[in-house]
């Protein structure tokens, strides 16, 4: 008697079948998720956490036919939520207890690396500041439809909100972005208006 | 058409989404029209420069390290989730957020938690070059335990931490009054750094 594909995932191990579903999206959700937070670190924490949190939901990712969309859904909301969170919850710095010199004080503060610190001047930095000023829900819908290329059509099943909050979120994040980067584009000294 | 008409539907301009009338009707009134030629002109530039914003490539082994991390998680150990350069201006930092964080002295730094509520606090260790092999040892005061590790009041782990900040989470639970601080030491290749967290009890939520 053959097994079928199906039957034989279900009698597979989580893990195996977690992998082989997820592997290949790994690197789509970490581009969304960088355009959502525009921070490498963010991106990686966002998909990190998605990937824990779906890992227990195996068996249901099995059964789903698109799973790229979907996937978007579960990260737009992780990034949504993760933005509210995070307006409540600080991070602040702790300060030592030790005023003597250590070596670990000693290591060079390390920010980007020249190749990065360029990447991020400029126009880019400045497009990325733009973004930042968006809400969460703008930004993805840019990130979504501007960029990834879904309609809207698809975005108001993806991210289950009316065709006409999608409109209008976009209707306004297209305009601020106008707003913050003002013509003629980019030039330098242009300044990103608070 | 009027400007009016064509603010109106810049955007699905911008989206393909007008038949050929319609976009007949924008390209004679743009040629006539100056100012929003330039607001149009303006709109593709910016929807341009969006589109060709790329994210640096993924972090080598992010996806292997990833995907395990997800497999592998158990709730209530404490979790390592390393964070490239996040915005701590020293060397070596421990930071801490809290839902309900009140501290904005620089030389103290103090977390409520309520009594018998679990509650995570995270702590933030800034590197500036990926350290191996670092020990990180907690010393918890009297009456505040880890979530999942009972009575103990010294632990440590062993772990690698990268470049830039990595946050650790640690389950906490307040049992009565506490009078010590939290004490967190980071130690590597001989150097070692040690961090103080005062935790307050907030004891209003009790009895409810």
């Amino acid at each position: 008697m053959r097994t079928t594909a199906s039957e034989y995932r279900r009698a597979r191990p989580a893990a195996l079948n977690f992998e082989d579903l997820l592997r290949p999206q790994v690197e789509y959700l970490y581009r969304l998720a960088w355009r959502f937070t525009g921070s490498v670190a963010d991106a990686e924490d966002l998909v990190q956490d998605v990937l824990i949190k779906l890992f227990p939901r195996t068996r249901e990712l099995l059964e789903i036919e698109r799973l790229r969309p979907w996937l978007a859904r579960v990260l737009y909301h992780q990034y949504v939520d993760s933005v509210r969170q995070r307006a409540r919850s600080p991070v602040v710095e702790l300060v030592t207890d030790e005023s003597e010199d250590s070596p670990l004080d000693a290591l060079p503060e390390t920010k980007d690396g020249p190749e990065e610190r360029a990447e991020r001047s400029g126009q880019r930095e400045r497009i990325l500041r733009a973004l930042d000023r968006l809400n969460p829900e703008q930004r993805a819908v840019v990130a979504m439809h501007d960029v990834e290329g879904y309609t809207l059509e698809e975005l108001e099943k993806v991210l289950e909100t009316p065709l006409g909050t999608l409109k209008s979120r976009l209707h306004r994040a297209r305009q601020r972005l106008r707003a913050l980067l003002p013509m003629e584009p980019f030039s330098p000294g242009e300044r990103v208006k608070e | 058409m009027e400007c009016r008409d064509f603010t109106l539907q810049l955007d699905d301009l911008l989206d393909g989404g007008l038949d050929a009338l319609q976009r007949k009707a924008i390209q004679e009134h743009l040629e006539s029209c100056a100012d929003c030629r330039r607001q149009h002109e303006h709109a593709v530039a910016v929807l341009q420069a969006v589109r060709k914003l790329s994210p640096p490539a993924l972090h080598p082994g992010f996806i292997d390290q990833a995907l395990s991390r997800a497999t592998r998680i158990a709730e209530a150990r404490p979790r390592w989730r390393p964070k490239l350069g996040m915005a701590l201006a020293a060397s070596l930092v421990l930071g801490v957020a809290l839902g309900v964080f009140f501290a904005t002295q620089p030389t103290v730094q103090t977390v409520a938690l309520t009594i018998d509520r679990p509650e995570t606090v995270r702590l933030m260790f800034n590197s500036a070059k990926p350290l191996k092999a670092a020990t990180l040892s907690l010393a918890l005061p009297e009456n505040v335990e880890l979530v999942g590790y009972g009575n103990r009041r010294e632990l440590s782990w062993q772990t690698d931490l990268r470049e830039g900040g990595n946050l650790m989470q640690l389950p906490l639970v307040v049992r009565g009054a506490t009078k010590d601080d939290l004490v967190a030491s980071l130690s590597h290749d001989g150097s070692s750094k040690t961090f103080r967290l005062r935790i307050e009890v907030d004891d209003a939520g009790r009895g409810m």
